[in-house]
């Protein structure tokens, strides 16, 4: 059973993100949550919150833009994989990395376009030595390995929602089916006007920006 | 932070040096083998080119995160160039090593000839590798070139097929006292390549800044900063002004051009990949709508009642 209740059956699910830029207060608890869920490693973040200044006095005013993995419906990053590392789960179309097939040749890493790969080269840790929680939660990826935003494709396999998706206080994130008109994240796509990140590129992001 | 907003122009880090060298030796070796088959060079030159080759696979590994799984690169030739790149090598290497065995006394256990037809066909299926050696990187950049667009350009190609050849004729330049009845030759194929290179390099960097954006930005980084010195001195200065003029006006000094193309090759190389950068991820369209900036988590909760109650209407 997945996150709204619906079964899970395979390719019926497109698990998407809607983010709310309106409600976005750039509070970063997404960030935490996600290195607190993924333990990854120093310097990676596999969401973030980018902001910046606009405006003038009066009305000057922050924007911020929550960034992960879009789980494109059309992603670069697999076919130029070598060894079909990257691959998308056909059940619910997540762009998912298997770490023991990755040689960390880098070609997805530029051939994203949202620059949401990384490729850890050590898993020393923050310490140089890995803490207890580090020595768990390292496990999930290894070094010399592509990573990114899995989406907690553990949670969402146990029919809970993503960390950032759970934590943000705000209620920017929705987290649910595209395939079902039914779910929030549909109709607030129908209703709200937004915009995928380059959709020109044809790569069809499955994480909507709503404005 | 505000500088590192989602417009921001960025130059990929992932790939430097070491994969500079790469395409460098797969490169210059492939063309000399071209060269070995076309211009009927010695076959310590083949034997020199497959070195190279060989050496670029090794440095190719040493780039890699896991290379101890790097056999697992044969599984995906349908989609992925470097892929389809691994069995270039594979079968340069057999058909090159066999092609030139028989003239080291090599595989005499093998009923091939120094100059028998099987191993004038296994040269050609060689050289037919060689050439798709020298141009696979360059498809492999075209298919990450959605997130740089620098490298999507049918000229880089043509670019890398040519400095290959210039790289394989710099190697015969290099070691020309061995080669004196090819030498006027070399010299011609020099002269015309780093002309035709000259011309390539400028359309390419006209195009690439006409296209604007993030391709702009890689020609900045070129003839501007930071890698301006690397372009200028580097790629045009030692690497075609200086071979020039030591083939037209110093004939003792073709050693000395012979060098200076390789370096020239190896920074062309190192130049465009420095120069790829990545397309500003997404973009925020418009501000905010300050018309609706004083609404209550009760004014929210309305609005998404509203919504779901239309569409479930229209649903029905």
């Amino acid at each position: 059973m997945a996150a709204n209740g619906k079964p899970s059956t395979r390719g019926a699910v497109k698990w998407g993100v809607a983010v709310d830029l309106k409600r976005c207060t750039g509070c970063q608890a997404c960030t935490m949550a996600c290195k607190l869920e993924n333990g990854t490693p120093p310097g990676v973040f596999w969401t973030r919150v980018l902001e910046k200044e606009e405006g003038t006095f009066p009305l000057a005013y922050k924007v911020f833009m929550p960034l992960r993995c879009n789980h494109c419906s059309n992603p670069p990053c697999v076919p130029v994989c070598p060894t079909g590392a990257s691959y998308v789960r056909e059940k619910d179309n997540l762009v998912l990395i298997d770490q023991d097939q990755c040689i960390g040749c880098h070609a997805c890493v530029v051939a994203c376009p949202y620059q949401a790969r990384f490729v850890p080269s050590n898993d020393k840790g923050y310490y140089d030595e890995q803490t207890p929680y580090e020595g768990a939660s390292y496990k999930k990826w290894q070094a010399g390995t592509a990573q990114k935003c899995t989406l907690c494709v553990h949670r969402i396999d146990n029919g809970l929602n993503p960390a950032c998706v759970e934590t943000c206080p705000t209620e920017a994130l929705v987290f649910g089916d595209l395939n079902d008109l039914q779910s929030k994240i549909s109709m607030l796509i129908q209703q709200r006007s937004h915009f995928q990140p380059r959709a020109e590129l044809g790569t069809d992001p499955c994480v909507f920006y709503l404005t | 932070m505000s500088n590192a907003f989602n417009t921001q122009l960025r130059a990929q880090q992932e790939w430097s040096w070491l994969l500079a060298i790469w395409l460098f030796l797969g490169g210059t070796g492939s063309g000399l083998f071209l060269l070995f088959l076309i211009l009927g060079l010695p076959p310590y030159f083949a034997a020199l080119s497959l070195g190279f080759v060989l050496s670029g696979g090794i440095i190719l590994l040493l780039e890699l995160g896991s290379p101890l799984r790097a056999w697992r690169t044969v599984f995906r030739p349908g989609t992925s160039w470097l892929s389809r790149g691994v069995f270039f090598v594979f079968f340069f290497i057999i058909s090159c090593s066999l092609a030139i065995g028989p003239a080291f006394e090599l595989f005499s256990w093998l009923p091939l000839s120094a100059n028998g037809l099987v191993v004038k066909l296994l040269g050609w299926v060689a050289g037919l590798c060689a050439l798709m050696i020298i141009l696979y990187p360059a498809f492999f950049f075209h298919s990450t070139s959605l997130a740089i667009p620098f490298w999507n350009t049918p000229l880089l190609p043509l670019l890398f097929v040519s400095y290959a050849v210039l790289g394989g004729d710099g190697i015969v330049l290099l070691l020309s006292s061995s080669t004196k009845s090819i030498l006027p030759r070399a010299e011609l194929l020099a002269i015309v390549l780093i002309v035709i290179n000259a011309i390539m390099i400028s359309i390419y960097l006209l195009v690439m800044d006409r296209s604007g954006g993030s391709a702009k930005e890689s020609v900045r980084r070129l003839n501007r900063a930071p890698l301006s010195w690397i372009f200028w001195i580097g790629v045009v200065g030692v690497g075609m002004l200086l071979p020039l003029l030591a083939i037209l006006f110093i004939p003792s000094a073709v050693d000395t051009a012979g060098v200076c193309i390789l370096i020239g090759g190896l920074l062309f190389r190192y130049c465009v990949l420095k120069a790829g950068v990545y397309v500003p991820f997404a973009l925020v369209v418009g501000g905010p709508d300050w018309s609706k900036l004083n609404r209550t988590s009760t004014d929210f909760e309305r609005e998404y009642a509203g919504m779901a109650a239309q569409s479930a209407s229209r649903h029905r």
